[in-house]
């Protein structure tokens, strides 16, 4: 549905005394897409959301919801509907009431109310549950009707504050598909936020990085997990080996990093970075873990990185094999197990092979902190 | 080892014992003397079993004047000092961090500032501003009402910040912010989400500021003017001139209180078993007492408390402690004729002395007039017949003596004081 | 993330008719009710008690004389101390003082008990016992001690009666009925505030320094005194503050010869009517007992949020 309610962020800036929570933040976001921003706590995205609700203004730039300018206008009277990381489910009220809540302080009767309240909970598979009380209700029911409460208020935005985070693993990957399913069948944008990269690389149409009140890359989860944009989007997104170096030799959108430890190695630069990466440069390689492989006869076009085998993981579906990394820092390849003996033991020398398309460089950086 | 043990316990009992003795022993004693006819109150020596002191209470117009007054500044100091405290503790949840500390020492202080310095500063600031908005605010700033409840609410409204604050700590803000997120005005916000949930707090702060209130004297006893409370009128009596009706008073105000505080506890056990019930922790099983009393031992007392109570009206009704009064009169009669001729005897032997002595030219001056004072006026003044019959027509609506005057009475009209030795006096003052 | 007060963020947080009620209340209380009045008492403790039409004449300037009054009495000479008064003043900051400390040592026992045997019925039920005194009239407990105290009164009847004495002592007199009522008057206030805190102790942590073989006072001094620190400051706090500033208990059972320092206000302001003299008296009472307060607050080092916890 792309007739949605589109929201930007117009060059935003939000300072608390001296401190910048968000800083010169652009984003736009169509109408009906299912947007994440991602990135570790305290990055600004609370704050961010925060803005587009309406209960802070920015300090700089414009908060625009359908193109109109946000500026002045209180969280009660913006289209918006956010669940809270809490839920901030009323509990002293009954469900149904809760779920109408905004049904009520526009004066709607109790009949109008009632059969709203049902129709929400038939679609949440809550039905004949109104009549209780939120402390009687299961972590993934409260979730539930913490959606129908803010659906029942029809906004044209959704804006969802890490609403899973509460809940068990097994929960939150359910409740994932059914926010998606949900996303899809009303149509209306959903802004979400959260740190889990997986949430939001499954349910997103569009994923934003965030680190440290900067917006570090826009895009759609295989533009952020394939091609990051920074260091630190590539190592807060997914796990990534790091290997560091100068930048020798560009041909084309390839790059030939002089490593401190694993030799010469070969990387596609990373397309932001593309004209912009030059020889000499301090620059910083990443590969993914499940990018590498043991080299073996039919991988000549390949580039080979050799090194020391620390320890090996049996994993069930795949192997982990540790390996002797760059700057002391452990390299992980994970090789499916299809059955065959790993090969690799305690103290052996491997060379492993990798896809340049798959390794990318780019300036050095900031990392994500594990 | 469990002789040890046996000490301890011992030790813990007796220590238990002294401390509730000492709370509650005088309360107890104040209490019992409202039932003694004696016009000190006392419970030794018991001299008959009465309510007369309450029939007294209920016809003494400044008493139930004060408690008029004390309703209406309770109520207004309640109002006042409820909401100036909920937003107190609600703008100290928003305030700056750095200014918190100060704002909390500010409102708190109150609490710590003495009473006395509370009521000054109250009536002198309302009569500096009267004196500068001219004669129109006179009225009102220097009205007893008016300058009770905002000296009182001074400091109460701390006390309520207090309950209020304990209560936000468990308040989530998100709750708030949700409703207004979903289109509630904050107006809607704070009546439908904020204000339910503060209400057990807001229903506990309204007891605690009225009673407080109720019972304060420091600052009232600036403030107060024209409008004595109750406290203000305890306190003059008992500072002038004590008698049993105050011990009337006392009696029924710790009987409401234990009745508060058992019917509270009675409530919050019988909460308690609901939960307990719910979570299906509960014994189950059949009882003769209804579901209310079962395993609730303040529901129990507060019931045979009603039952007692009833009672006891009932019984004041019908009891007459006439004839226990008409006895106790004889024996005194008796015991004072019987000191009178003691006494005569005495003044006969010492006479008869005297005599033997010799003559003396002041002798026969000094012997007249104690002498014919002995006679008659004595028993005329002391008997104590008199006092007791006027606290008994006291009873009667309409003309009674004022309760503080009786003590003071009795040793006035004693030119013959000397004759007596001084006990003797306190107890005919005293009865 | 704190927001700071800036009036605006405020009003958005609470709209503007709730943020509007909010500040009213907030400033009506703190303006009129706390800080102005405070400072118009201090204002007239430094004026003349002048009749009505000689206000705002060229006698009415400021002056030490009431203070000067407390240190020097009524002739004003320098050297003479007005001794009756300045005895008063500090007879009363000692007996507050000493009014405490009993008080503690009354209590701290008391609020351990109550404090670490959680839940019984018997211990609810002494909660409700120790409830009741505490709602009933600081003047008919007074009156109750008056009673009790009297010199036909049943301490000296039971006292008599035992032939441990042959005479009723006079206990207003020797001033041992103001003690004891003063005690009475706010040992709760003591009380609770120690029973919340000791309550909140876990009781393992006993346990533990039990099993290491600790012994009870030094389980006391080492964890259950720290712990119940705020308790006890906060405690003690009040019930100095109360009873140096108490009023009822001296007036009704106070010894004829000996005053309250709080009763020398009372009559200057009610029955000398020389309100000046008075809010002089007043603000010394009140300075000096704060000035009390905070410094054994900074000895002991506690924080002012602890009080009233």
């Amino acid at each position: 549905m792309a007739d949605g309610v589109g929201v930007d962020l117009d060059n935003v800036w939000i300072r608390f005394g001296d401190f910048v929570a968000v800083r010169e933040a652009n984003v736009h976001i169509n109408g009906g897409d299912f947007f994440s921003f991602l990135g570790p706590s305290g990055c600004g995205k609370t704050t961010i959301l925060r803005a587009i609700s309406g209960f802070l203004d920015p300090s700089e730039g414009r908060v625009l919801i359908g193109g109109n300018d946000m500026a002045g206008i209180g969280p009660n009277k913006r289209p918006t509907a956010l669940i809270f990381q809490n839920l901030a489910l009323f509990p002293l009220m009954k469900i149904w009431e809760n779920i109408t809540f905004s049904m009520e302080v526009k004066g709607a009767s109790t009949a109008e109310r009632r059969k709203r309240a049902d129709e929400l909970l038939d679609m949440i598979a809550l039905e004949g549950q109104g009549d209780k009380l939120p402390s009687e209700l299961s972590g993934g029911q409260k979730q539930r009707v913490a959606i129908a409460r803010a659906l029942c208020a029809e906004p044209d935005v959704l804006l969802l504050d890490e609403p899973l985070s509460a809940l068990d693993l097994k929960l939150r990957q359910h409740m994932r598909t059914e926010l998606r399913e949900i996303q899809q069948r009303v149509g209306i944008t959903f802004i979400y936020i959260t740190h889990d990269q997986g949430e939001a690389l499954t349910m997103s149409d569009n994923v934003a990085v965030m680190r440290a009140g900067i917006i570090d890359q826009i895009g759609t989860g295989h533009d952020v997990y394939d091609r990051p944009a920074t260091a630190f989007v590539a190592s807060f997104v997914g796990e990534n080996n790091v290997f560091r170096g100068k930048i020798q030799e560009i041909q084309g959108n390839e790059a030939l990093m002089q490593s401190n430890r694993s030799g010469l190695l070969r990387a596609t630069i990373t397309p932001s970075a593309v004209g912009e990466l030059k020889v000499g440069d301090d620059a910083m390689m990443f590969i993914r873990p499940e990018a590498l492989a043991l080299a073996n006869g039919d991988s000549h076009d390949k580039a080979r990185i050799s090194a020391k085998v620390l320890s090996e993981e049996f994993e069930g579906n795949s192997y982990s094999v540790y390996l002797e990394g760059d700057g002391g820092k452990e390299m992980k390849m994970s090789m499916p197990n299809l059955g065959q003996d790993p090969e690799a033991s305690r103290g052996q020398d491997l060379t492993l092979s990798y896809d340049v398309g798959n390794a990318m460089v780019m300036p050095a950086g900031e990392l994500a902190s594990e | 080892m469990k002789s040890n043990v046996f000490v301890s316990r011992l030790a813990l009992g007796i220590y238990l014992l002294i401390f509730f003795g000492y709370l509650l022993g005088p309360l107890l004693i104040m209490s019992l003397t409202a039932f003694n006819s004696n016009a000190f109150p006392s419970v030794s020596p018991w001299a008959c079993f009465t309510f007369e002191w309450f029939q007294v209470l209920f016809h003494d117009e400044r008493i139930l004047n004060s408690i008029k007054n004390s309703v209406i500044i309770g109520i207004g100091t309640v109002i006042l000092s409820v909401a100036m405290g909920l937003a107190a503790s609600l703008v100290l949840t928003q305030v700056w961090a750095k200014w918190r500390s100060t704002y909390y020492t500010i409102i708190i202080a109150p609490i710590l500032i003495p009473g006395v310095v509370l009521g000054i500063s109250t009536v002198v600031f309302w009569d500096r501003l009267s004196r500068i908005l001219g004669p129109a605010s006179d009225a009102l700033f220097h009205n007893g009402i008016f300058l009770t409840v905002l000296g009182q609410s001074t400091f109460i409204a701390s006390y309520a910040m207090l309950v209020f604050v304990a209560r936000l700590q468990r308040y989530d803000p998100g709750l708030t912010e949700a409703a207004l997120d979903l289109g509630a005005t904050h107006t809607q916000a704070f009546r439908k989400i904020l204000l339910p949930f503060m209400r057990p707090a807001i229903a506990s702060a309204s007891v605690l500021a009225f009673l407080a209130s109720f019972e304060n004297y420091n600052t009232t006893t600036f403030t107060f003017g024209r409008y004595p409370t109750l406290t203000i009128e305890l306190a003059q009596k008992v500072r002038y001139g004590i008698n049993p009706s105050i011990s009337a008073l006392a009696f029924i105000i710790v009987v409401l209180t234990v009745f508060g505080a058992i019917a509270l506890e009675a409530w919050r056990r019988n909460k308690l078993k609901a939960l307990a019930v719910k979570e299906g922790t509960a014994p189950v099983g059949r009882s003769i007492l209804p579901g209310f009393l079962r395993g609730n031992w303040a529901a129990v007392v507060l019931v045979l408390m009603s039952f007692a109570v009833i009672t006891v009206f009932w019984a004041g009704q019908s009891y007459s402690p006439a004839q226990c009064k008409q006895r106790v009169l004889e024996l005194k009669q008796a015991e004072t004729q019987r000191r009178i001729q003691e006494l005569q005897l005495q003044r006969q032997i010492k006479r008869q002395a005297d005599a033997l002595k010799g003559p003396d030219i002041f002798g026969p001056s000094s012997q007249s007039g104690t002498g014919t004072a002995g006679d008659n006026p004595f028993g005329g003044v002391f008997n104590p017949g008199n006092l007791e019959g006027q606290s008994g027509t006291g009873t009667g609506p309409t003309e009674q003596p004022k309760p503080e005057e009786e003590p003071k009475a009795a040793p006035k009209p004693s030119p013959f004081g000397g004759v007596f030795d001084p006990g003797n006096l306190d107890d005919v003052g005293g009865n | 993330m704190k927001k700071p007060l800036i009036f605006s963020q405020f009003f958005r947080n609470n709209g503007k008719m709730m943020g509007g009620i909010m500040m009213f209340l907030v400033a009506f209380w703190i303006i009129v009710l706390i800080l102005l009045p405070q400072l118009s008492m201090l204002d007239f403790s430094f004026r003349f008690n002048l009749p009505p039409k000689e206000l705002g004449g060229p006698k009415d300037v400021y002056t030490l004389h009431n203070y000067r009054y407390l240190l020097y009495g009524a002739d004003g000479k320098e050297g003479t101390y007005n001794t009756v008064d300045l005895m008063v003043f500090v007879r009363t900051i000692i007996a507050a003082m000493a009014v405490t400390i009993a008080d503690l040592i009354l209590c701290y026992p008391l609020a351990y008990y109550l404090g670490q045997s959680k839940g019984t019925g018997f211990v609810r039920l002494l909660v409700v016992l120790l409830i009741i005194p505490y709602w009933i009239n600081e003047i008919l407990r007074a009156f109750a001690l008056r009673i009790i105290f009297a010199d036909s009164g049943i301490v000296n009847d039971v006292l008599m009666t035992l032939h441990l004495i042959k005479e009723p002592i006079d206990f207003i007199r020797a001033d041992i009925a103001l003690y004891a009522g003063l005690g009475y008057a706010y040992i709760l206030l003591m009380l609770f505030p120690m029973y919340n805190v000791i309550e909140s102790l876990d009781r393992n942590q006993i346990e533990a320094a039990r099993d290491m073989g600790a012994s009870w006072t030094r389980i006391h001094r080492r964890i259950v005194i720290p712990h119940a620190k705020p308790g006890i400051s906060s405690g003690m706090t009040m019930v100095f503050m109360l009873s140096a500033g108490a009023l009822a208990a001296p007036q009704i059972l106070g010894g004829p010869s000996s005053l309250w320092f709080t009763q020398l206000v009372y009559q200057w302001f009610n029955g000398s009517l020389n309100w000046q003299q008075g809010s002089a008296y007043a603000i010394v009472l009140l300075v000096s007992s704060i000035v009390i307060v905070m410094t054994f607050m900074k000895i002991f080092k506690v924080n002012m949020g602890d009080i009233g916890k």
